[in-house]
């Protein structure tokens, strides 16, 4: 049997191109143009979907995306909403949440459970005896959720969009549209936009078959589409507001990042339902939905109808009904004495029979609407001892409006309840932001326009700076539209509140009685309005019902807090396209191509070692023996790299560094160690002296862009005359190392290279394959080493040549892995290794950087003067009795004594060139200087001995970084 | 996203700037706890507060003045009125 | 079928009692004045009330019950901290968590899920170790795990984190849990008030009054009340109560975000947090997946929400979990974390006679709810600090005593 009608004057299907697809198992088809819910409905499924706690049987509601009646699961997605989701062919479709069947739920019977699951049942039962709840809990989570989610799907991302405009206007309706005119043609650039595939907004369904609409509609729609001031955004939703008026609009594509000077709320209303038992039978649904259904999808909502109505806009629904061939039975009128217009006159006019000052006291079918019990309603509630039973498939819900002023809450609107309208509506709106049309209080089309045009010349007002004096009550109706109780209740109960959550009007109830009687302790305990439609259909009612429990006023009680998103949005399209920056050295693609592992570092990439990953350990001792016994080449680019000019600069270094740096001579450098305010290392590196004026420090790879922020701040704020230029970029820099690093560099470079002319800590300028280079005498590994920082564009370049000329001395290029082992051989520390969030450098055994005595000050210091003196840990050196061949000991294994913790691990090694495993440990004192053996607790849980041992481990007094190959051979 | 006003470069979004916490100035000769306070307590209820913001593409520092309830930037302030001298 | 449904099934009214009382006048003298009706103050109260007879108590909270960080934090329970002072404090709230359904008669959900931080560099799986090393030797059950324990643990998850950062391996905490965050606050709330403890909702202090430096009482919005003890346990608007009393401390506030997913079929068993992505995720017994990230930026008193958190947080998420990308996020929230310079709170007596200070919860707060209300308890009962709190002590900060939990990973939720 099919439902669907015949053509409509603006129907959005598209009859000459069928769609098929598959539901249920079952062969159906559709327009393009259809969705899902119109589709399914157009071949007679008005069993859309099953609830979320009673697995009930549910059709359309609000065709508007304000309930979740109609989800869906594709291959593909989950949780697809049927009432808006286009149909796309070929699709296959189920229904979420059910168990078996649509048809055939099995949890169907849960529904007859519904009285042993009062509100909040569950924060009562299944805790005792507490060894069952996780029995419990299982049975709970199988019943929880919606839609099913495949993890095997595969990720999506949608790219993103950035846009700017001056004026915002939201909703595409009459006052939207006007709106987004008035502003267009006073030169505004505007952007428009709308959830729906096309503009109208009620126009296009509500007043369908209003004469009065119908040149109005096609002016607007003309002049909105075809001006060039207006962009519009078909099928996107403004997902939410946020600061300085970002509004992220939300696509089939993706989102759109707009950035607005203002913004028009012409969002509009959202029809609420009515409560009375068994108000979500398939069949009973919101007017605007079968108005909806008829209008976009000629789609007949069924056969014979009764509207129940508190308003103008039911009779103009049962018009539209009796339009489309529906059989109108009757409509019930909840005022008694009710002031209705026109449409009220024609209803009365063709002879259907109007019920006045009644209410639905119930709703009956099984699957779906068969009747209704008319009984009378005094404004409070139904009178059941007289009922009148009219046969029906269709109930329509015309009681009443919410706003949906969602995105005038977010950006601080102020909102109150307005008695003659009987409807939130904004009272106080902050800078920017602007509401017309029935978001606003505006509702017949003449009230719309004219508050369209108004909200407009206020908004251009504001951003002119201009004065501008129409108030936003101006156009607001003077008769109501919302029933301010359109609740019946019955003994029986299943006269449901929230359709998401499968709440009843008692669930409210009885949860204020229990004390969650305000508006947000309501809504947690009873979690009215936290399902996926976020209280679009339900909110005003749990308002209305608690302002009752509590005899107060609508504005006494509140509202919740409207939080974004307006809907939910697609995490494809927030997460957007990948974008994961990465720095690269020079020599990045030479490591790569040598069988560099690398590792992270940063945005970087590093040299971890050179190898195959199952010779790991070798390829790391290699390389250190390579720098120990002839030659090795390490890319340090990673480093920060900081030139310091200017007047100022040995004294900008001594406020920032620990040690002083002024009486560096010209030609040398120092060791650059970085505290905080507290004392707490943060950073070390070296402080080279080129000239008198003439600076050039290093910070580690992690470090590199917080020392240059650190030192460019004290420049600031101590007014010094410097100048610093981050070379980090566009120098490189590599560390050529090992006893026969002299050798081979001396054919390289026109820099004196003698011991005299180039001592230890040295640095010298000079050129390399043409190129201007820094080289310094460095000693992290402790060998005889140069770092050679170069322009990045010739580094490769240099890189190459000394790998070719390093040749006959057997040069091998080394990784992060060996150089932590070389270090380690020194004893040098790594920070934030051998340091943590709260190491000072007494602690780090660094007190000789620490001039407390000689500088006046250095950030740090006063606490340093402190800490010196409560010093309670302290790096210290250990090793393992050599041929050790127990358990492995791991960086961060404790130390215990005497069954406490007594420090950690925070560096160790087998070091090859002392045949035996090494360590740094972080000692608690006097531990640190009184014990001979340490215990370090390994995975298996066993201690293991070692023996504490001053540092370097290897050369200790330093010669072999200071002497030629000939002299330590 | 947020914008702060760059006075170089105009409207940035808020992500270009990295937030370094409000202008303190160390004390100095004075006794520890002076010294305790500056380096840990915080003025840290609702108020206008006088803070550092490092745009990191321009490398600029700015100081303004921000209110840490609204969130609504005062004022921007001259780097040279939060200058303050350290023992030579 | 529990037995209590059937009950509540055949009863005719529905005649249960009162969580909350009505609302009544203050009265004009209290021995105890708890600021903060969020978890930590109900707790409080209830222990006040429970363990040491003190019942002439009232809590003021300015909005509702639990309505602060309370009903905003992402429920997470877990005690595998890295410094000994926070394994022990935070172990002795997780016994207490398992046990407060039963206390209650009110199910908390306390559910045990398993606890993963991930490492995805070798200086994160440093800190991973040193975490469980530290766990292990107070006997918390936290272990170091690599990639193959992982992915049997957590199939779905791309270990290879779509390329950039593979997962290297994680700290497992068998016992990292999950509750449901309200019904904490509403149990201890119920048992305060069943022990004569007043809660006054809608109340906000307005100012503290001391003489010759110590407590005599609060002023509210609906008048004064003399009182000899306060406590203030308010975690982000602490800064607004301790500047009555002109007392410096070191917190900064800074909001938190979070969002959740539409409501999907439970798949996810285990609770995951990956510091180097500064994201965690969970997913409710509603179904819906809880995801967070690490505090904003810079200061702010406000609970707003911003949009690049939750586009950064997606990004982040479908690198771990690429079928992620297919849900939707429903709703996004912050709440207003109380930073301190060691990620360690601030608890126990102040300089200020008869005022304690329960502070600086920064993310961790909800965690601490159970022991934080039972130490100050003790502590304003005897006006002694708790040894377990001794090490979160206010005065710490003045002797550069700092608590080391900064070692730990920047997100640890």
């Amino acid at each position: 049997m099919t439902y669907r009608l015949d053509q409509q004057p603006l129907e959005w299907i598209d009859r000459g191109r069928t769609v098929t697809f598959r539901f249920e198992g079952k062969s159906l088809s559709g327009f393009a143009g259809d969705s899902i819910s119109s589709a399914l409905m157009a071949s007679g499924h008005s069993l859309l979907g099953r609830s979320f706690k009673y697995h009930r049987p549910r059709g359309a509601l609000t065709l508007a995306n304000h309930d979740v009646n109609a989800l869906f699961q594709s291959a593909d997605a989950t949780n697809i909403r049927g009432d808006v989701e286009p149909l796309t062919e070929g699709i296959e479709l189920h229904a979420c949440n059910v168990n078996g069947s649509l048809e055939n739920d099995r949890d169907r019977f849960i529904g007859l459970f519904a009285r042993f699951m009062p509100v909040g049942f569950y924060y009562k039962v299944f805790h005792r005896p507490k060894k069952l709840f996780p029995f419990w809990e299982r049975k709970i989570r199988e019943k929880a959720g919606l839609g099913r989610v495949n993890t095997d799907w595969t990720e999506q991302r949608t790219p993103k969009r950035y846009d700017y405009c001056e004026l915002l206007v939201v909703g595409a309706g009459a006052s939207g549209m006007q709106a987004a005119l008035t502003a267009a043609e006073a030169g505004a650039d505007v952007v428009l936009v709308d959830e729906n595939p096309h503009i109208g907004g009620s126009l296009d369904y509500q007043l369908a078959n209003e004469p009065a609409a119908t040149g109005v509609r096609a002016a607007l729609k003309d002049k909105v589409r075809n001006h060039a001031n207006i962009r519009l955004f078909e099928q996107h939703y403004a997902a939410g507001w946020y600061t300085d008026h970002y509004i992220p609009l939300v696509g089939p594509k993706g989102i759109t990042k707009l950035r607005a000077e203002g913004m028009i709320c012409a969002t509009g209303v959202m029809e609420q339902t009515a409560v009375f038992r068994n108000n979500d039978l398939p069949g009973v649904m919101m007017a605007s939905a079968a108005q909806r259904l008829i209008s976009r999808y000629a789609v007949s909502p069924g056969h014979r109808a009764v509207v129940l109505c508190a308003n103008d806009e039911g009779y103009r629904a049962a018009l539209d009904l009796m339009e489309a061939g529906i059989e109108l039975a009757a409509v019930v009128d909840l005022e008694s004495t009710p002031q209705r217009g026109s449409w009220a006159q024609q209803v009365t006019d063709k002879g259907v029979p109007v019920y006045r000052g009644c209410g639905i006291y119930a709703a009956q079918g099984s699957r779906h609407l068969q009747s209704v019990q008319v009984a009378a309603f005094n404004g409070k509630d139904c009178d059941p001892s007289e009922l009148t039973a009219i046969d029906c498939d269709l109930l329509l819900m015309s009681v009443g409006w919410a706003p949906a002023s969602q995105l005038l809450y977010q950006a601080k609107g102020k909102l109150g309840y307005d008695d003659t309208l009987q409807q939130i509506l904004p009272r106080e709106l902050p800078a920017g932001i602007h509401a017309c049309g029935r978001v606003n209080g505006a509702f017949t089309l003449e009230q719309r326009l004219a508050d369209g045009k108004r909200a407009a010349r206020a908004a251009l007002a504001e951003l002119r700076g201009e004065f501008h004096a129409e108030s936003q009550t101006l156009h607001r109706d003077r008769q109501a539209h919302s029933h301010p109780w359109p609740i019946v209740s019955h003994p029986a109960g299943k006269n449901f509140v929230d359709m998401d959550e499968d709440l009843q009007l008692k669930d409210l109830v009885n949860a204020a009685k229990e004390g969650f009687d305000n508006i947000e302790l309501i809504k947690r305990f009873s979690t009215i309005g936290m399902g996926p439609s976020q209280g679009k259909h339900s909110n005003m009612n749990g308002i209305r019902i608690l302002a009752a429990i509590r005899g107060q006023s609508i504005d006494k009680t509140g509202s919740t807090t409207a939080r974004p998103m307006f809907h939910p949005v697609p995490v494809s399209a927030l997460a957007g396209r990948r974008f994961r920056p990465e720095r690269r050295t020079p020599m990045q693609e030479w490591h790569e191509a040598h069988g560099a592992r690398m590792m992270e570092a940063g945005h970087w990439q590093r040299p971890e070692y050179y190898g195959q990953p199952e010779e790991r350990e070798q390829a790391i001792l290699r390389e250190a023996q390579a720098v120990r016994s002839r030659l090795g080449l390490i890319d340090v680019s990673t480093l920060g790299k900081i030139e310091v000019l200017g007047p100022d600069a040995a004294r900008l270094l001594d406020a920032v560094y620990t040690m002083k740096m002024s009486t560096i001579r010209q030609g040398m450098t120092r060791y650059a160690l970085l505290v905080e305010d507290s004392g707490v290392i943060i950073d070390d590196g070296i402080a080279a002296r080129l000239g008198e004026d003439r600076f050039y420090v290093s910070a580690t790879t992690s470090h590199a862009a917080a020392t240059f922020r650190i030192l460019s701040q004290t420049v600031m704020d101590l007014g010094l005359d410097v100048r610093l230029v981050n070379l980090t970029d566009s120098l490189a820099a590599m560390n050529l190392a090992g006893p026969l690093s002299r050798e081979l560099l001396k054919t390289l470079t026109d820099v004196d290279l003698s011991e005299e002319s180039f001592p230890y800590l040295g640095i010298r300028e000079g050129t390399m394959c043409g190129a201007k280079v820094r080289l310094i005498r460095v000693g992290f590994v402790g060998e005889l080493g140069y770092e050679i920082h170069a322009p990045a564009h010739k580094a490769m370049e240099i890189w190459h040549t000394l790998m070719r000329a390093g040749a006959r001395y057997n040069i091998r290029p080394f990784g992060v892995e060996a150089q932590r082992i070389l270090r380690l051989e020194k004893g040098h520390v790594i920070v934030g290794q051998d340091t943590d969030g709260l190491t000072n450098p007494f602690e780090a055994n660094m007190p000789w950087a620490i001039p407390l005595k000689s500088k006046p000050w250095f950030t740090g210091k006063p606490s340093l003067v402190v800490l010196k003196e409560r010093c309670q840990r302290r790096l210290t050196g250990f090793m393992l009795p050599q041929g050790y061949s127990g358990e492995r000991i791991k960086e961060c294994h404790l130390v215990i004594k005497d069954g406490d913790i007594a420090g950690r691990v925070t560096s160790i090694a087998y070091s090859p060139a002392l045949g035996r495993y090494i360590g740094l440990a972080m000692l608690d004192l006097p531990l640190a200087n009184e014990a001979k053996t340490l215990h370090v607790r390994v995975d298996s849980g066993s201690l293991v001995a070692m023996s504490p041992c001053k540092t370097p481990f290897y050369d200790a007094d330093g010669k072999r970084q200071t002497a030629d190959l000939t002299e330590v051979a | 996203m947020k914008l702060l006003d760059c006075p170089l470069i105009g409207r940035r979004p808020i992500s270009e700037f990295d937030y370094v916490g409000e202008v303190r100035k160390p004390p100095v000769d004075c006794d520890t706890a002076t010294w305790a306070a500056f380096v840990f307590n915080r003025q840290g209820a609702p108020s206008v507060l006088r803070e550092r913001w490092y745009h990191r593409p321009t490398g600029y520092w700015f100081i303004l003045d921000r209110d840490t309830l609204t969130d609504e930037v005062k004022a921007i302030v001259d780097a040279r009125e939060v200058r303050y001298d350290i023992p030579a | 079928m529990s037995w209590k449904l059937l009950k509540y099934g055949f009863k005719r009214s529905h005649d249960e009692p009162r969580f909350f009382p009505e609302p009544k006048e203050l009265k004009s003298h209290y021995d105890v004045v708890i600021i903060g009706g969020g978890g930590h103050g109900m707790a409080c109260a209830y222990y006040l009330a429970k363990e040491h007879g003190i019942t002439n108590v009232a809590v003021l909270e300015q909005g509702y019950i639990g309505g602060g960080n309370t009903g905003r934090n992402t429920t997470i329970v877990r005690s595998n901290y890295l410094t000994p002072e926070g394994v022990k404090f935070y172990d002795t709230s997780v016994k207490l968590f398992e046990d407060l359904s039963d206390e209650f008669d009110l199910n908390i959900f306390y559910s045990t899920r398993g606890h993963f931080t991930l490492a995805h560099t070798d200086s994160a799986m440093r800190t991973m170790r040193w975490r469980a090393e530290v766990n292990k030797h107070y006997g918390i059950d936290s272990e170091v795990v690599g990639r193959d324990e992982i992915g049997k643990a957590v199939p779905y998850m791309d270990l290879e984190c779509a390329g950039h950062t593979p997962v290297m391996g994680a700290l497992y905490h068998a016992p990292g849990s999950v509750a449901r965050h309200d019904a904490v606050a509403w149990g201890y709330a119920r048992g305060a008030y069943n022990r004569g403890v007043e809660i006054h909702q809608r109340t906000r202090v307005t100012d503290i009054r001391t003489r010759d430096g110590r407590v005599i009482g609060v002023d509210t919005d609906r008048g004064a009340i003399s009182c000899g003890k306060v406590i203030s346990m308010v975690a982000g608007s602490t800064p607004r109560i301790t500047e009555m009393l002109n007392l410096p401390t070191p917190i900064e506030i800074f909001p938190l975000q979070a969002c959740v997913s539409e409501p999907v079929k439970p798949f996810m068993d285990t609770i995951v947090v990956s510091g180097s992505l500064h994201v965690y995720v969970s997913q409710s017994s509603r179904g819906e997946m809880v995801m967070g990230a690490s505090v904003d930026p810079s200061v702010l008193h406000s609970t707003r929400s911003s949009f690049d958190f939750v586009e950064g947080l997606a990004d982040q998420m479908v690198d771990l979990f690429p079928f992620m990308s297919r849900l939707k996020v429903m709703r996004q929230w912050a709440g207003m974390s109380d930073m301190t310079p060691d990620f360690a709170p601030i608890m126990g007596k102040t300089p200020i006679e008869g005022f304690y200070l329960d502070a600086g919860w920064g993310t961790w707060g909800f965690k601490a709810t159970p022991v934080s209300g039972k130490t100050m308890a003790w502590t304003a009962a005897n006006d002694q600090t708790h040894e377990l709190i001794e090490p979160f002590r206010y005065s710490r900060f003045a002797d550069f005593d700092l608590v080391g939990e900064k070692g730990a990973a920047s997100v640890g939720h």
